[in-house]
């Protein structure tokens, strides 16, 4: 109980949102916008859950934005030349996992700083696909559209398919070895390699994986509207990083679980609609969102001060 | 420790002067192929177009040689901005006035930013991304997204339009600021207390510096500074919105990583970052006037971050290499 303190606090929070909008705003339950919400919320679900590792394992990744934004257009691109679905998903995880391995060679070879490489190439990524590009959207052909399934039905496919990868990473985080690495090298790569632990492999394989799941992300976006909006990424990182921090994760590396990330992304996921439901201007959405990424540190600094303080 | 300084200090010599170099390079480059590019009028130009993100990066200079880092200061810029815009229109309070009440805004900000950094010692980067979304969701909040502050007297616009002198009307304060920065940073203890903060915090505190009181004035100075940042943005674009200033932060962190300042603190100097904020502003303006698409300077931009931190590593790297290899030479005839 006392251990997950931090996860339970942020379920907590969550329940009562979902109580108050229950009393003051039924109308937030009715079934198809609730479906709507969800399967949005699991796009960035599954980019959360990348972030959540890339954090355990005290690195940060700033360029998803950006690479959301790369892999959605080349997706789109794939798709407009009538290349198979399961041709296209296949590909736009290939080009998220390349540029991810980017990012990772250069922090796990060269040993950088993963912020600064990511602040570059999220800037490289997203000019440069502007450029090229010119702000173009593609238009997608039409089986492409909830992988060709009526929409009730992509969406729950959607929404299904990332719990399941949550589920599946969960369990990986906490009995596979690989899982435990990952810990580890967030704790302390010195030890990590002192127990034999390939602490920069692990984590140029964690930048792969990150690359790889923006790349399945941006398919699940994609085929949620007839076009590819090249800006659809904006803001992306700031969200998950937010949800991931909010979930317990701690920044400095080695603690947290995705169950907690889960949580921390629906409670910031409800706060849009939420605030639509109780008549609060929308402007305050981006404030409130800042507010909660700060009592999430503050709560997690005076704990680890206490800790300290006990210690 | 005696032995190495010289050539610490050999490479930091080096690093700017490769700098200088490029940015001569970049010049010359521009000057031949674009059209008007060496004229003073544009060089003007260049210097009113990159006294915003100039201010921003002198005042993240001393925040990354403490080893921390600042994400709020574009979203502060825009908040200062409408702030500035809601105290001369709504407030009706005369723009002298207006702009000292926008520099305790910013201040106050800074103070946030300080307080929670140094009072519960959270890391930097997660509290500035807080105050990044806080500061940037207030100013929508107050605009509603929509309003615009426009109309501001022409006394104001010539801060931001005009010349004086024959040089741009902005750029007396900036020249002011890289002096105090320059100063604050290499012939202060102060400056000096910033470099040891980010080699070693916990050596400087057994040595009696108040760090605390170090590190939040470094955050409180960035957040005066991002205010004035906004107030001279106002007045060179005639308006203030709540998108004022957005991706700033990350110009200004390029410029100054650019600039020779180690991003784990410890090492950079001020006139590193004045020269990488110039190569960035040089490569923008060229790109613009060799009629190449702006989007190319911003990827330019992100590629030249990515080289600079590359070659800051690699010599490192190889000599690890050759390092290791040599003592696996010495190694083996004893297994």
């Amino acid at each position: 109980m006392k251990k997950y303190f931090r996860e339970l606090s942020v379920a907590g929070a969550l329940g009562i949102l979902l109580i108050v909008l229950a009393i003051l705003a039924p109308s937030f339950y009715s079934p198809q916008p609730l479906l709507s919400l969800a399967a949005r919320a699991s796009v960035s679900l599954v980019v959360a859950l990348g972030m959540a590792l890339v954090i355990i394992a005290r690195e940060i990744d700033i360029s998803v934005g950006s690479m959301f934004a790369v892999c959605s257009v080349c997706a789109g691109l794939f798709a407009a030349m009538h290349w198979p679905l399961a041709l296209v998903i296949v590909a736009s995880i290939l080009v998220g996992a390349v540029f991810g391995a980017f990012n990772g060679a250069l922090v796990a070879g060269l040993g950088l700083p993963s912020i600064v490489v990511t602040l570059a190439t999220m800037v490289t990524w997203q000019e440069g696909l502007r450029w090229l590009r010119q702000g173009e959207f593609v238009n997608l052909p039409d089986g492409m559209q909830w992988f060709g399934f009526s929409q009730r039905l992509g969406q729950w496919t959607l929404v299904i398919g990332s719990i399941a990868l949550l589920l599946l990473l969960a369990l990986a985080m906490k009995h596979l070895s690989i899982g435990r690495f990952i810990y580890a090298v967030g704790s302390d790569a010195e030890v990590a390699r002192l127990s034999g632990i390939p602490p920069r492999f692990t984590t140029f394989l964690i930048f792969v994986f990150m690359g790889a799941l923006v790349g399945l992300a941006a398919i699940m976006n994609i085929v949620q509207s007839p076009q590819v909006d090249p800006q659809s990424g904006n803001g992306l990182e700031l969200k998950v990083i937010a949800a991931v921090v909010v979930g317990g994760v701690s920044i400095s590396g080695g603690r947290g679980n995705l169950w907690g990330v889960f949580a921390g992304l629906l409670l910031l996921a409800c706060i849009s609609p939420a605030l639509t439901h109780l008549h609060i201007e929308a402007y305050w959405e981006k404030a409130i969102q800042g507010v909660i990424i700060l009592l999430a540190v503050v709560a997690e600094g005076l704990r680890s001060r206490k800790a300290l303080d006990h210690g | 420790m005696n032995a190495k300084q010289p050539t610490w200090k050999k490479n930091l010599f080096r690093h700017e002067a490769i700098l200088l170099v490029v940015l001569i390079a970049e010049w010359i480059f521009f000057d031949v192929i674009g059209r008007n590019f060496g004229t003073y009028d544009n060089s003007c130009d260049i210097l009113r177009h990159s006294c915003e993100i100039g201010l921003l990066a002198l005042a993240m200079t001393p925040i990354i040689l403490t080893g921390g880092i600042d994400l709020s200061v574009g979203s502060l810029l825009g908040l200062c901005a409408i702030l500035f815009g809601k105290f001369w229109r709504d407030a009706h309070l005369p723009i002298p006035v207006a702009a000292l009440c926008t520099l305790g805004v910013g201040a106050l900000a800074g103070g946030l930013n300080a307080a929670l950094i140094t009072r519960l010692r959270l890391p930097p980067l997660i509290v500035t991304l807080g105050t990044f979304s806080l500061f940037r969701g207030l100013a929508e909040a107050i605009t509603r997204g929509v309003d615009t502050f426009t109309n501001f007297p022409n006394s104001f616009l010539f801060l931001g339009q005009e010349r004086w002198l024959g040089i741009p009307a902005q750029a007396p304060i900036f020249i002011g600021a890289v002096i105090f920065f320059w100063l604050l940073v290499h012939q202060t203890t102060f400056g000096r207390t910033f470099r040891a903060l980010g080699f070693a915090p916990e050596g400087v505190r057994f040595a009696g510096v108040p760090v605390e009181r170090r590190i939040a004035m470094t955050y409180v100075l960035a957040g005066i500074i991002s205010a004035i940042a906004a107030i001279i943005y106002t007045a060179r674009l005639g308006q203030a919105k709540a998108d004022a200033g957005n991706g700033y932060e990350l110009y200004a962190i390029t410029a100054v990583v650019l600039g020779g300042t180690s991003i784990f603190g410890g090492t950079g100097s001020v006139h590193g970052t004045l020269l990488g904020v110039a190569a960035i502003a040089v490569l923008q303006s060229g790109i613009v006037h060799a009629l190449q698409p702006s989007e190319m300077a911003g990827m330019l931009t992100g590629a030249l971050l990515i080289l600079a931190l590359t070659s800051s590593v690699l010599p490192k790297m190889i000599s690890g290499l050759r390092a290791r290899k040599s003592a696996l030479k010495l190694s083996k005839p004893i297994a």
